[in-house]
């Protein structure tokens, strides 16, 4: 040890004093916007609302054309009818969603929220009813600290009211998709929904009303995973919704006629007149002002706003647009903006989208329409029957997958001498399953134990579509 | 007191909500909900009624999985200054 004392140091203790998990939430107003990105999302809100309302109503080929049917346990997707032995193609289209997600969040950053999210897509939905029956955010902030009055109450209660109303239809719209429409409708009619049926209205109904009438902006910041790994798939070439620092600032108020834009350049003002639209208009309440955060969904509602306030003033647009980091930093044109689309990055992701999507186009194309699972009877046992035979009883569950109405052959083979008695002709009418019990007779040829055979089913119609099941056949 | 219950309420039942959703997602996609037995004998309810049972149960499952890792990450001021029964809780605070 050496005798020079190394210098002291002093940790100091501080006391620990707990603060709340969570932080006390301002009440979001948002004021309504006008513009190009707010006219997009209008466009996703009615074509999303129109497919979700609408496609459950829709018939095809006698039929629902859009089902997730839980009781027959087989999902229809138009001509698609997907039984549990196909959840491979649903774990790929899950799979292909997930990849295009990837996608096009790389490139052009949350799209996803900011236009067709069921979040964002009801929000607006309510938004636009409280703006309908409080007026806008100045009105409702008003609105919402003065005293009880009639009107104010009469006002409250036509939105709330308006609400549920459209939270019950979304709620059994969903239900909807599950259980066939025609039945829930004919239930709802006479009053006789079942109490689970009920139940899944209510609860879907009553997420909607929390999610777009409540929770809000909540539910992206604190709820949704997708808001915490967003940044993963975001780099430095992702476009995203940016303030433009050095043309903004410094920002200040300034009287329009008196001050032109040169002079207020000449005196060190930047472009931004600070009017705080931007943040007044921001679903989340967050300052895209302060740069990139992750409570921004992307919707581009500052920039509708920013881009009226630059068209008061006189000012070019754009003070807040699309626009990559490096294109910030690097005073990029918008063509080397689109040149620097095509990075390692994007290339990745395109590359399994396609080949994942090429995978499933493959799968449906070569989706069998006929599928046969073949069981031996387990309840009776292999026997001796008269004239030297033995017989084995097997279970056949005949799917026919296609959308029409089939007969098919039955025939086993195998063995020297094997038959089958019973029934050899079954018909199965589209889309569904239907068994048969099959006694199966051999004779005896001395050996013991299980035997090799194979049931052949055939289409009568069309000579390709058969199936060749093995079986075992069991000699006492 | 309140934050840590309120904590745990949104912390627990949320993630347990999604997890339990694919959960059910998966055991029903390879289980046919007419095959099941219990207690010996076989289900006799609804098929929607053994779905929504059975996501309730996965749901419960995957909050008490996430209930006790939130209890086991509780650090050691909330365990010290937790009052004990029969303690005043404002005079604990």
């Amino acid at each position: 040890m050496s005798d020079t004392a190394a210098p002291r140091r002093v940790i100091p203790i501080v006391e620990v004093v707990e603060d709340s998990l969570y932080e006390v939430r301002r009440k979001v107003y948002p004021r309504a916007v006008t513009g190009t990105f707010a006219n997009w999302r209008w466009a996703l809100v009615w074509f999303t609302q129109i497919l979700y309302y609408g496609l459950c109503w829709m018939p095809w080929n006698g039929r629902q054309a859009v089902l997730f049917h839980l009781v027959e346990r087989k999902f229809y997707i138009f001509g698609l009818v997907l039984w549990p032995q196909d959840v491979f193609f649903l774990a790929v289209l899950l799979i292909i969603s997930a990849f295009s997600l990837f996608l096009f969040t790389a490139v052009a950053g949350r799209l996803w929220c900011g236009y067709a999210c069921p979040q964002t897509v009801y929000t607006e939905i309510f938004l636009w009813v409280e703006k309908f029956f409080q007026g806008d955010r100045a009105q409702r902030m008003r609105r919402d600290t003065a005293r009880w009055t009639a009107e104010n109450a009469t006002r409250r209660f036509a939105k709330y009211f308006t609400w549920a109303a459209i939270s019950l239809w979304t709620g059994f719209t969903f239900v909807g998709y599950f259980s066939p429409m025609s039945e829930l409708v004919d239930s709802v009619l006479t009053w006789h929904v079942g109490p689970w049926e009920l139940f899944w209205i209510l609860f879907y109904g009553g997420s909607t009303y929390m999610g777009a009438g409540v929770m809000r902006e909540q539910v992206c910041k604190y709820m949704c995973p997708y808001a915490r790994f967003q940044s993963v798939m975001f780099d430095a070439d992702t476009l995203v919704i940016t303030y433009d620092t050095e043309r903004g600032e410094a920002r200040g108020g300034r009287k329009k006629g008196l001050v032109t834009r040169d002079i207020a350049h000449a005196t060190g003002m930047g472009d931004c007149v600070d009017c705080s639209i931007c943040v007044q208009v921001c679903p989340t309440g967050i300052d895209i002002r302060n740069g990139l955060q992750y409570e921004c969904i992307g919707c581009g509602a500052c920039i509708d706003a920013c881009d009226q306030v630059m068209e008061k003033m006189e000012y070019p647009k754009g003070l807040i647009r699309y626009s990559t980091q490096n294109a910030l930093a690097k005073h990029w044109q918008l063509n080397d903006i689109v040149k620097h689309v095509i990075r390692p990055r994007i290339l990745i992701y395109s590359a399994l989208l396609v080949s994942v999507s090429l995978a499933f186009i493959w799968g449906l194309a070569s989706k069998p329409e006929l599928r046969v699972d073949v069981s031996r009877d387990r309840a009776s046992l292999a026997r001796e029957v008269e004239g030297g035979l033995v017989e084995n009883v097997y279970r056949l569950h005949v799917m026919n997958v296609s959308e029409t109405t089939r007969r098919y052959a039955i025939s086993v083979s195998g063995l020297a001498g094997i038959d089958l008695l019973g029934e050899r002709i079954i018909e199965v009418p589209a889309t569904s399953a239907q068994s048969t019990t099959l006694r199966v007779r051999a004779p005896v040829d001395g050996k013991h134990g299980a035997q090799v055979i194979y049931f052949d089913v055939k289409s009568l119609a069309e000579e390709r579509i058969k199936v060749h099941e093995k079986a075992s056949f069991i000699q006492p | 007191m309140r934050d840590i219950l309120i904590r745990d309420i949104s912390v627990v039942l949320w993630p347990a909500f999604l997890v339990g959703g694919i959960a059910e997602g998966l055991f029903f996609t390879v289980i046919n909900p007419q095959e099941l037995y219990l207690f010996g004998h076989p289900v006799t309810y609804s098929p929607l009624a053994t779905y929504s049972i059975g996501f309730f149960a996965f749901w419960a499952l995957c909050a008490a999985s996430s209930w006790l890792t939130s209890y086991l990450l509780r650090s050691a001021e909330d365990v010290n200054r937790k009052p004990s029964v029969g303690d005043d809780e404002t005079k604990a605070k």
